[in-house]
């Protein structure tokens, strides 16, 4: 009578239906708070711990950033000593070197963000059609090692391939080429920045993917086949909406995530001559608010990132829930 | 009353393989070995590389001659770091640190998404906003140094394993899981007179053990990792873990912080440090991972529930 | 602490600049408290009463003092080491360590600070990283106490120091920071050449850059297929890039670069403070680093490649000409071109520009910042005498850096008799000791050893190092700039401008050196720097400059 810990029912059965509304249901009326506690008090009971974590760990701190408004010293009180209201919110929007990096972070996360977001997609695919299952899981393990190796590693390689005397360089002097000088060229910043993420991440990306993968019941490849499906259609109709909800909720996540470009690969990678493509926000509030102590005027950039972030979410959620149902919320 | 045939087990989820592959399938399978071959490439050669180097002599390393394969083998800068009591004071610091951490994250995440999962419940979509607003809005590195200090939490375990609980980015992925689960399964065991509690703990997470896996896999990996908070709410040498141990160590031996002339020893370390420190810290997730991966395999018995 | 990084020299320079100056604004304004200093009665135990110069401190009773303790990893921290044992026998105290990894020290320091937790002794801070705290009080203003600190005060006097003390004063007058002192400006940077090539192409050792062209010159035309000069020291965050090149460079022409730069230099002839980028010395002295670029004898990617990548261009023998410190030289040039046959390489003293045989620079090092809380310590006196006799007395210096007479070392270095006992070693001193004085004893730690007297410099050094102390040591020292501290205010808007501008001249430093941009354009570039309130930077400057000289002289 209990449920049998081997059952695997197929949800891709509602590949019509947008995941997680079962057809059929009815809504439930109104009801008092008394009578919804009762009935769920289970429930929130489970979420008690997290919300106190949430709580005290991200709502709590989060009252330091009032010093965006306030003039903030260093060793001073963290709430800052005196209230100077919009200040270095304008200070940061009427200096033009602000809005070169918004830009640059905007066509930088913008640029990444349509390559690392398929590309996982694509290879967990890939490895899906894989037959043997050694194989496939060699490759698998192989691919993700780029994500174990700290960024300065990382960018050691990165300098290393691209300098004149590089593997790069030397393939193009073995076709003739004459060798490009990529770290002190701004219009290869960018390239080399994508490439480098799409080649940290790809591997470690297909993880979430294939563990989507194997909740798609075989079934359903069977009964597609006998319908005359080939590889593609099977593809098409069966693997992407199995693994649908996964991919929605992560595309969400990063177009609301796709600003924050971390500092410390930029930093590695850029010098004076690229600046003008490859300086960001990070970078730009690193130089200019950590190392001199201005936390002021980077805590005012930092919330301005933060809303910017938010809207994105938001509005990325809602084009997600109208066009195929998925929502964070 | 739910009962459910029994057909035959078959071994493994995904795409059951056709006899005759057609020759568009041929072509496909052979452009795709194409690929996979260049991802492997691309991928292990660093590694390659990187491994070769931990064990050459550093004149090799600083000419430039190391490629595939070790110059002029030792293992020097291998036997300075293992024999260092400090260093497995620390390794052993890192893994009590991620084991105790991914248990936390992984109780607090489940129990978190399973609520949020719940489209009936009421207040969801604030409870689900309380967890965004975070992924946008944080203090900031001093509010969260005050914070932790003034909770008594410095130099202890609690500095590590509690202020990065929960990442949104796990539970939000985790949601969508749950709520990809058939709504019957649960609803036929709330007839059955299971509570919340059960249910979750004997339907939904049996049937959840691919993304457990994986979010056991996320958090571990973070925490083995995470060097930071380690760094900054710890003030002392033995409750380092072993990433700050191998960080500091790197910006010793390389940094110019050394005073006078260094050994034959401390210049083969600098030569090849980092990627000895790859090495280590790598090494432990590879071995581990085989172990996981077969819970990715999760679709044992197929069939249809009755209702 | 002996070792010149960018960061001290960069903070040297950060006081100021003199090319060509006359002497500073007299013995500075805020003059170790000749007035009244804050009243002390409370804050006395443990404290010695009668404590002069040359005594050597014993707490009354036993007292422990909070310190910052960073740890470096070629000698980690030991709470047990002779170090620690002695220092509590000879004075009493003992030191409770927050040990901190070197790798991000001053990140933590800069959180604990912030954070109000701090030790009480902050150690390790290069100027002007102390300025950031000053506005919330969060540390002590130093200077109120220096009357509790003879040998301090006695240094400054015998070596006249106090021109370079008075760079680091703020617009109150007082200073924050108690820094390690140097008898003489301590060079370090300079080129290492190759000088099996310069025998075998008859060539003699540059004296001066002009000299460095025709060896440049004559090496390329013996292999006209390499870059002679292939320089390091250019991955961020460094200002442009070759920044050790541009930084010797920059000072024989009488200007900022690279390491050393600084957004204004004092330019005694005009009685004023005039924007470094912008001046006509830098422009020559980009025209000089063109010239080595244009006739193929630098290597362009020297301004923005790893520092592996320019060691192994030495290493494999692609190029002769590297820049260098007495560390890497020993540790990385030499070990690096050992496998080449017959390659030996050699520092050379650095070569002379238009300022002649002068070096330019402070002679002040990284220091210690104290915790306000000690104000309110009952110990504050006992402390300040401590540190006193620790960092300042010559018998503490010489404590901290060789140990226990008898012990670690034998004789003195006044005769020269100094010698490390035979079982000990440090660097390339004693090479056949078997105990490292750094790792087993904790001597000669990066934390307590601080500045000193030119002979004690010179004991640590192997000869050849000695040899190019003694030409640099030979040179005319010129003065530091006059005091010019902003105001918190100031120093906010200073900072956002600063921003700008230092990137501004950083790309076009590279650029003009690269010749992606002719000099015809310099013009433009100076209109650029205008734009980006370069005018306003040196006016802010000049009014500080001005207002110091009329509040304290």
């Amino acid at each position: 009578m209990s449920a049998p810990d081997t059952v695997q029912l197929p949800p891709g059965t509602r590949t019509a239906a947008p995941p997680g509304r079962a057809p059929g249901r009815i809504r439930p009326r109104r009801r008092t708070v008394r009578q919804v506690l009762r009935r769920d008090w289970q429930l929130y009971s489970l979420a008690v711990l997290p919300l106190l974590f949430f709580a005290v760990f991200r709502y709590l701190p989060m009252a330091g950033n009032v010093i965006a408004f306030r003039r903030y010293h260093p060793g001073g009180s963290i709430f800052g000593d005196r209230w100077v209201g919009l200040h270095y919110v304008r200070l940061f929007l009427e200096d033009s070197t602000f809005w070169h990096v918004f830009t640059n972070t905007l066509v930088l996360g913008g640029l990444t963000l349509l390559f690392t977001f398929p590309l996982p997609i694509v290879l967990a695919l890939l490895l899906n059609e894989v037959r043997t299952r050694w194989l496939r899981r060699f490759v698998q393990s192989i691919s993700y090692l780029p994500h174990f190796l700290s960024i300065v590693v990382v960018a050691g390689i990165i300098v290393e391939s691209l300098s004149t005397d590089g593997v790069v360089n030397q393939a193009l002097r073995a076709v003739g080429h004459s060798p490009i000088p990529f770290i002190q060229r701004p219009e290869w910043f960018r390239p080399m920045y994508v490439s480098s993420e799409v080649w940290q991440t790809v591997g470690w990306g297909t993880i979430l993917y294939l563990a989507a993968l194997t909740t798609i019941d075989g079934n359903l490849y069977e009964a597609a086949r006998i319908d005359g499906a080939g590889r593609w259609r099977q593809t098409w109709h069966v693997t992407l909406p199995g693994i649908r909800p996964t991919m929605m909720t992560l595309l969400i996540l990063n177009i609301g995530t796709f600003m924050a470009i971390g500092f410390e690969k930029v930093l590695l990678l850029y010098n004076p001559l690229t600046y003008p493509t490859a300086d960001v926000i990070s970078t730009y509030v690193y130089r200019v608010g950590v190392v001199t102590g201005s936390f002021s005027y980077a805590a005012a950039i930092g919330l301005f990132e933060s809303l910017v972030g938010l809207v994105l979410v938001v509005s990325a959620n809602l084009v997600s829930r109208r066009a195929v149902g998925t929502s964070l919320w | 009353m739910v009962t459910v045939d029994a057909p035959p087990i078959q071994p493994r989820a995904g795409r059951p393989r056709t006899r005759r592959p057609s020759q568009g399938s041929r072509t496909f399978n052979a452009v795709n070995a194409v690929i996979l071959t260049a991802v492997v490439v691309l991928t292990l050669y660093p590694f390659v590389n990187i491994l070769a180097r931990s064990f050459s002599e550093e004149h090799y390393i600083r000419s430039g001659q190391v490629n595939l394969l070790p110059k002029g083998f030792n293992l020097t800068t291998y036997r300075t770091v293992l024999s260092d009591s400090t260093f497995w004071t620390n390794y052993g610091n890192t893994v009590l640190y991620t084991v105790v951490g991914t248990l936390i994250s992984l109780v607090l995440t489940t129990c978190y998404a399973y609520v949020l999962s719940k489209k009936h419940l009421r207040g969801r979509t604030l409870l689900v906003g309380i967890a965004v607003f975070t992924l946008f809005f944080n203090g900031g590195i001093i509010p969260n140094y005050v914070l932790v200090s003034g909770l008594g939490l410095r130099n202890s375990l609690w500095a590590i394993v509690l202020p990065n609980a929960v990442s949104v980015f796990n539970l939000l992925v985790m949601k969508a899981f749950f709520e990809s689960l058939p709504a019957e399964l649960e609803e036929a065991a709330a007839v059955d007179g299971m509570g919340t509690y059960g249910i979750l703990l004997r339907v939904v997470l049996p049937l959840s053990k691919a993304i457990i896996a994986t979010m056991v896999l996320f958090y571990a990996v973070a925490y083995w990792n995470s060097w930071f908070s380690a760094f900054l709410y710890m003030d002392n040498t033995s409750l380092f873990p072993v990433t700050v141990y191998l960080r500091n160590l790197i910006a010793g031996a390389t940094g110019g912080t050394n005073e006078g002339m260094a050994s034959d020893t401390q210049l083969q370390i600098a030569a090849n440090i980092k990627a000895v420190t790859v090495v280590l810290t790598v090494l432990p997730i590879l071995l581990v991972y085989p172990f996981i991966q077969r819970y990715f395999v999760t679709g044992i018995l197929l069939g249809a529930v009755k209702e | 602490m002996y070792n010149l990084s960018r960061r001290q020299v960069l903070s040297g320079a950060g006081a100021g600049a003199a090319a060509l100056a006359l002497a500073a604004c007299g013995d500075g304004g805020g003059d170790d408290n000749s007035t009244k200093g804050p009243d002390l009665s409370a804050n006395r135990e443990g404290a010695m009463d009668k404590y002069a110069a040359g005594d050597q401190f014993k707490a009354t009773q036993p007292l422990s003092f909070s310190i910052m303790m960073l740890s470096n990893a070629a000698y980690p921290y030991k709470a047990d080491w002779l170090f620690f044992q002695e220092l509590t026998k000879r004075t009493n105290v003992t030191l409770q360590a927050t040990v901190v990894p070197g790798s991000d020290y001053n990140q933590k320091r800069s959180v604990m600070v912030s954070g109000g937790n701090a030790p009480m002794i902050i150690p390790k801070t290069y100027r002007p990283d102390e300025e950031q705290y000053i506005a919330s009080g969060a540390i002590l203003p130093v200077s109120d106490y220096t009357s509790l600190m003879p040998n301090f005060t006695d240094q400054v006097k015998k070596w006249k120091l106090e021109g370079d003390i008075d760079t680091m004063r703020q617009d109150d007058g007082k200073f924050y920071l108690l820094p390690g002192l140097h008898e003489d400006v301590w060079k370090d940077y300079s080129l290492a050449i190759r000088t099996d090539i310069l025998q075998k192409l008859n060539l003699t050792i540059p004296k001066t850059w002009d000299d460095l062209l025709t060896v440049l010159r004559a090496m390329k035309a013996a292999y006209p297929d390499q870059y002679p000069f292939s320089d390091r020291w250019s991955v961020p965050p460094q200002p442009a890039g070759a920044n050790a090149l541009l930084s010797i460079l920059g000072e024989a022409y009488g200007t900022w670069a690279g390491f050393s730069w600084n957004h204004t230099t004092w330019d005694p002839k005009a009685g004023k403070f005039v924007y470094t980028g912008a001046m006509d010395e830098y422009k020559k002295m980009l025209q000089y680093v063109n010239t080595m670029v244009s006739e193929k004898l630098l290597d362009p990617e020297s301004f923005t490649q790893t520092d592996d990548n320019a060691r192994q261009k030495f290493a494999s023998g692609k190029s002769f000409v590297i820049s260098c410190n007495a560390q890497t030289l020993a540790n990385e040039c030499r070990p690096d071109i050992a496998k080449i046959p017959g390659a030996t390489v050699v520092k050379i003293p650095v070569p002379i520009g238009p300022i002649g045989s002068a070096k330019t620079g402070t002679r002040l090092e990284s220091g210690l910042m104290i915790s306000s809380k000690a104000k309110d310590s009952k110990n504050l006196v006992a402390m300040m005498q401590f540190v006193d006799w620790l960092f300042y007395s010559d018998a503490g210096k010489m404590f901290a850096k060789w140990g226990v007479q008898g012990t670690t070392y034998t004789g003195s270095i006044d005769d020269g008799s100094f010698k490390l006992a035979s079982d000990v070693k440090f660097a390339g001193l004693n090479p056949t000791g078997t105990k490292n004085i750094q790792v087993e004893y904790g001597f000669f730690n990066g934390v307590f050893v601080y500045g000193g007297s030119t002979k004690l410099l010179n004991s640590q050094f192997p000869a050849e190092e000695k040899q190019f102390q003694d030409a640099m040591t030979a040179r005319k020292t010129l003065p530091v700039p006059p005091p010019h501290p902003l105001d918190a205010d100031e120093r906010e808007q200073a900072t956002l401008w600063e921003a700008g501008l230092k990137d501004t001249v950083a790309q076009q430093t590279v650029k003009f050196s690269l010749g992606q941009r002719p000099f015809g354009e310099w013009d433009s570039y100076v209109s650029e720097l205008k734009a980006k309130n370069m005018q306003q930077e040196v006016d802010t400057v000049n009014k500080s400059y001005e207002r110091y000289k009329k509040n304290h002289g």
